[in-house]
């Protein structure tokens, strides 16, 4: 087990969102607001490093043939617990993430993860790596909404500063409404995406031109 | 036996592997419940209490002239659901408003489409069928754009874009953005959805009579 190699791929070379290309609907329908970015990374993040411990725990007595049912249905329960816990303690995120809280449920990271890590890998190893991805998912989130929230609305941490509304740091005339509606999310996860694969294949160019 | 038989699938089927297959689901799922069932006992109460709190918030949010409004749940006719769906809205609850004892008009939860969902509210109508408020309940409009509406900000004018329904009147029917609502800009088809439910509410409480 390696911490620090896993974490590394969760952040940048296997990114979940931006190399992996995995869990990108709700990664564009959420992200108007620094608050709802946050509040469903960490509930990524929790729900999936809880369902990969389990699913490690439990693959050496899960058929083959039936895995992904099990798959779904340990990963539906941890989201179910999550939504209702969310509804009656936060119910102001609850309200803001709406339908996208439960649909993590067939978020493909989850599933992506249980079948290509947790599914072959220990119980520790497959806990860290829940952490590790599911924080790649968050910061990836968190920079779309930056992103989004300071050049659509002019503000900065809405949903969690200044009483809800968020710090002011573009007069609001400014704002480019369009990339606070969904087609904003796609142009800016498609920049995203973009920067992301140059800065990846950077160090290649440069040893292939040597 | 026929070729169809021999097939992969059917070599594996192996009745203790089927049963296998069967048990370890049931298995799960019957912990899974077990799990679901003791989450939703803790939170139950407190989902049940915000929604509670949520509506009366709403409700009394409309009747804001009234000194201690009473609301209690009526009965939901067929002709009140027809009026509100002529109106393309989905009515919920209606609630007869007294306040110190004299009858104060009704007060209606009314579900209408808005841009990324339905936007539940509760609309005001009093004795002569005047709006008296409009309150969203629930709504997953955009951030930024359509949340404007539900949070009734400002119209050009100055006047909160919900509060433009007050007073407004069967005989102003149909409600209609563009000839006498005002929409906040960008914001049209949350604004129309609200017109919808306003619209609805109206021909609900003229439906009662």
């Amino acid at each position: 087990m390696n911490f620090g190699k896993q974490f590394k791929e969760g952040l940048i070379t296997n990114n979940p969102v931006l190399v992996q290309l995995l869990g990108m609907c709700s990664t564009m329908a959420i992200t108007t607001s620094f608050f709802n970015g946050l509040g469903m990374g960490v509930a990524v993040l929790i729900i999936l490093t809880l369902s990969n411990i389990i699913i490690a725990a439990i693959r050496k007595i899960v058929p083959d043939k039936i895995r992904i049912a099990m798959f779904i249905v340990v990963i539906a329960c941890f989201v179910t617990c999550v939504d209702l816990l969310l509804q009656a303690f936060v119910p102001a995120l609850s309200a803001s993430l709406g339908v996208f809280l439960p649909l993590i449920v067939v978020n493909c990271i989850i599933l992506g993860r249980a079948e290509a890590f947790s599914y072959k890998n220990g119980i520790a190893a497959s806990a860290v790596d829940g952490i590790c991805q599911g924080f790649g998912y968050t910061v990836v989130l968190l920079i779309m909404c930056v992103i989004r929230e300071l050049l659509g609305t002019g503000t900065f941490g809405g949903g969690i500063l200044n009483g809800g509304d968020g710090i002011r740091l573009i007069p609001e005339q400014f704002g480019i409404k369009i990339l606070t509606l969904p087609v904003g999310g796609f142009l800016c996860l498609a920049c995203l995406i973009a920067a992301m694969q140059w800065a990846l294949a950077r160090p290649q160019k440069k040893e292939e031109s040597k | 036996m026929s070729n169809e038989t021999k097939t992969k699938e059917k070599v594996d089927m192996d009745p203790k592997y089927i049963l296998k297959l069967t048990l370890t689901l049931l298995v799960t799922c019957v912990i899974v419940a077990g799990v679901l069932g003791f989450v939703n006992s803790i939170t139950k109460d407190k989902i049940e209490a915000f929604n509670l709190e949520k509506t009366n918030t709403a409700l009394s949010n409309v009747y804001q002239q009234a000194s201690a409004p009473q609301f209690e749940e009526t009965d939901v006719t067929d002709a009140m659901t027809a009026a509100a769906s002529s109106y393309s809205a989905t009515l919920k609850n209606v609630y007869k408003v007294t306040d110190g004892g004299s009858d104060a008009g009704y007060a209606v939860k009314i579900v209408a489409a808005g841009s990324q969902g339905d936007i539940e509210m509760v609309v005001g109508v009093d004795t002569d069928g005047a709006v008296t408020g409009v309150s969203i309940v629930k709504n997953s409009e955009t951030s930024g754009i359509g949340s404007k509406v539900m949070g009734n900000l400002p119209l050009a004018n100055g006047t909160p874009v919900l509060d433009q329904f007050i007073g407004k009147t069967t005989s102003d029917q149909p409600l209609k953005v563009g000839s006498n609502v005002d929409a906040i800009s960008g914001a049209t088809v949350s604004s129309k959805g609200v017109t919808k439910g306003v619209n609805g509410a109206l021909a609900v409480v003229a439906a009662i009579g």
